[in-house]
């Protein structure tokens, strides 16, 4: 197809390019980062489904208020965090399958060698890949949780159910959200990077952040040591972040749950954890 | 430059590259040549530092790999057509690769243009043929305009036109003074390409020799002499590494000797000779017979040495 561009193309090869050496740099690794990133439709798929489940989720929850008789004050102000805040629910479901493909798409098709052979430490284009995530997750989450005030805000004018900005457990309990939704992505991501397979990371991510605090629960019908071991489980301990008026994720808050933020900093720690495994097994492996 | 001292790959129990050591001179191209499983990719992937050798070490141009600061800019890489994302575009798969060195988009398009992937680079890799992915491997591998090249198998699935261009390519930048290390199982191709060739085969370098010299070592060159006195010239060569043959009365295939030689023996007992011609064998008999050898050396079986067994020499980890 191309024998002629041959004479045309190729002397240049000579010349160019030597202008812009020093090469390598954590900068034009994130750059890199990013264009790869955004250059997938898999991550807009991914990011579209987290802030319309989000927003939806908060939709419903807000029309059903409004259909619904609410007068008592407590519950007002309760509900009034939870119809903005329970959207995770379903955004981090989308955001774990974002963080696993992020790292085992390159595995998966093979990307991963070109993403080697141009940076051979590997560590680095690991954190740039890192930073890109977390940067995109908290600013999708934060805009996900402000479509969902600003949607919610007309269904839920003249229902009495109110958020109080001013209150700072209100604050702490809304700014969880793009808190624990950026930390259930990076966990996904880490078990994406020990994993690297694709379905294999999915599946493992959604069993603990879904299947592990059900078995708890199941085994705290049964066994008085159960939530005490529970509550200690990734999600279940970072969604005390965004617990309010006696509500975390799908469950009460306990005498054993843990505080919101020595919740949040045990799923931080599973997330560093894990990290240092990949890193390891980033360096050490064959790609 | 590429120089390997006591490169070793296992796999558990299967040894891929056993103790390997060879260099690879810039300004000429080098073949690296071997059946399926011989341990060519794996050579070429410890030489980029994607796999960790079990022992020895590789250097490119005096340095590990992963040492350099600007690794594009020392070597471009064609391992496998499909290190590319399949959701990703050509152009967007270039971008990224360019960005970690800080390479200009004026560079990314020459390289796209330069490849002939200009009207595909929009499209997503997953739609490519097997050759398009090659042409974009390669646009990827020139990318950092880089002083060494290393390509596995880079005219796989091209077509004639394809071969040609990878084959002009080549030799051009090797002329420009790069180091060029190509690798194919298709010997016949490797002749009209390569200047210099290492042949290995189970993991160990059977050869390593320019192309010439490889072919004749290989198989020793044989001498065709046609002539009427064909029983008696053959009773006067014989010696202990020389064989005859013939295949119809006049004819002697004469190898383990040369031209000169039977001349002169011919002349001296006053033979009158029809043909005196060398015969070169190809690239093609010396690699099958290199192979065979080695098969030799490692079975102990009964079978015969054919090239149907050298060939079958084959890896799992390969595919």
């Amino acid at each position: 197809m191309s024998t002629t561009t041959l004479t045309a193309g190729a002397p240049a090869t000579a010349t160019v390019g030597h202008a812009t050496r020093p090469g390598v740099t954590f900068g034009r690794l994130v750059v890199a980062e990013w264009i790869k990133f955004r250059s997938l439709r898999s991550t807009w798929w991914t990011l579209a489904l987290a802030v319309v489940g989000m927003v939806g989720i908060s939709l419903i929850f807000a029309i059903g208020v409004r259909a619904s008789a609410i007068t008592a004050e407590e519950e007002n102000s309760m509900l009034g965090v939870l119809v903005i805040v329970f959207g995770y629910s379903a955004a981090q479901l989308a955001l774990a399958v974002l963080g696993a493909l992020t790292i085992t798409g390159e595995y998966s098709t093979g990307m991963i060698r070109s993403t080697f052979t141009a940076a051979p430490r590997r560590l680095p284009a690991l954190w740039a890949k890192l930073l890109v995530l977390t940067v995109v997750t908290v600013v999708v989450s934060v805009v996900g949780l402000v479509l969902s005030y600003l949607l919610t805000l007309p269904l839920l004018s003249g229902t009495g159910v109110s958020l109080d900005l001013g209150d700072s457990e209100t604050v702490r309990a809304l700014a969880g959200v793009p808190l624990y939704l950026t930390a259930v992505t990076l966990l996904a991501f880490t078990i994406g990077a020990i994993m690297r397979h694709s379905a294999g990371a999915i599946t493992t991510t959604l069993g603990v952040m879904l299947v592990v605090p059900m078995v708890f629960n199941i085994l705290g019908v049964f066994f008085t040591w159960a939530p005490r071991v529970g509550a200690y489980m990734p999600t279940t301990a970072g969604e005390q972040i965004m617990s309010f008026g006696g509500l975390a994720g799908s469950g009460m808050v306990s005498d054993v749950s843990l505080s919101p933020w020595m919740g949040i900093s045990l799923l931080g720690a599973y997330v560093v954890a894990l990290l240092a495994l990949a890193a390891v097994l980033m360096r050490r492996r064959d790609a | 430059m590429i120089e390997a001292r006591g490169l070793t790959k296992r796999y558990g129990s299967k040894t891929a590259v056993d103790g390997i050591s060879f260099t690879v001179q810039p300004g000429k191209v080098t073949g690296f040549l071997g059946p399926n499983g011989a341990g060519k990719s794996t050579t070429m992937r410890m030489i980029v530092g994607l796999d960790r050798p079990t022992a020895g070490d590789v250097t490119v141009n005096g340095r590990p790999f992963a040492e350099h600061k600007a690794p594009l800019h020392e070597v471009g890489a064609l391992l496998d057509a499909k290190a590319v994302h399949t959701g990703r575009s050509a152009a967007n798969h270039l971008a990224a690769m360019a960005a970690t060195h800080g390479i200009g988009k004026a560079r990314v398009r020459e390289v796209i243009e330069m490849t002939g992937l200009g009207t595909v680079a929009g499209k997503r890799v997953g739609g490519f043929s097997l050759g398009m992915g090659q042409r974009l491997g390669i646009a990827s591998a020139l990318l950092g305009d880089p002083r060494t090249l290393i390509l596995d198998e880079p005219v796989n699935g091209l077509d004639p036109e394809g071969v040609l261009w990878v084959r002009n390519l080549v030799r051009f930048l090797a002329s420009e003074g790069r180091t060029v290390f190509l690798s194919s199982h298709l010997m016949s191709e490797m002749a009209l390409t390569a200047d210099h060739i290492i042949v290995i085969g189970r993991g160990r370098i059977i050869a390593d020799a320019p192309v010439q010299d490889i072919v004749a070592r290989a198989t020793g060159t044989t001498v065709r002499v046609r002539t009427p006195h064909a029983t008696q010239l053959a009773e006067l060569l014989r010696a202990a590494d020389v064989t005859i043959s013939t295949s119809e009365p006049g004819l002697l295939e004469i190898t383990g000797s040369t031209a000169v030689t039977i001349g002169e023996t011919a002349a001296a007992a006053q033979l009158v000779l029809h043909e005196l011609t060398p015969v070169a064998a190809s690239l093609e008999d010396a690699y099958m017979s290199l192979t065979a050898d080695s098969v030799e050396y490692h079975s102990t079986s009964t079978g015969l040495p054919t090239p149907a067994l050298a060939a079958s020499g084959v890896t799992p980890e390969e595919n």
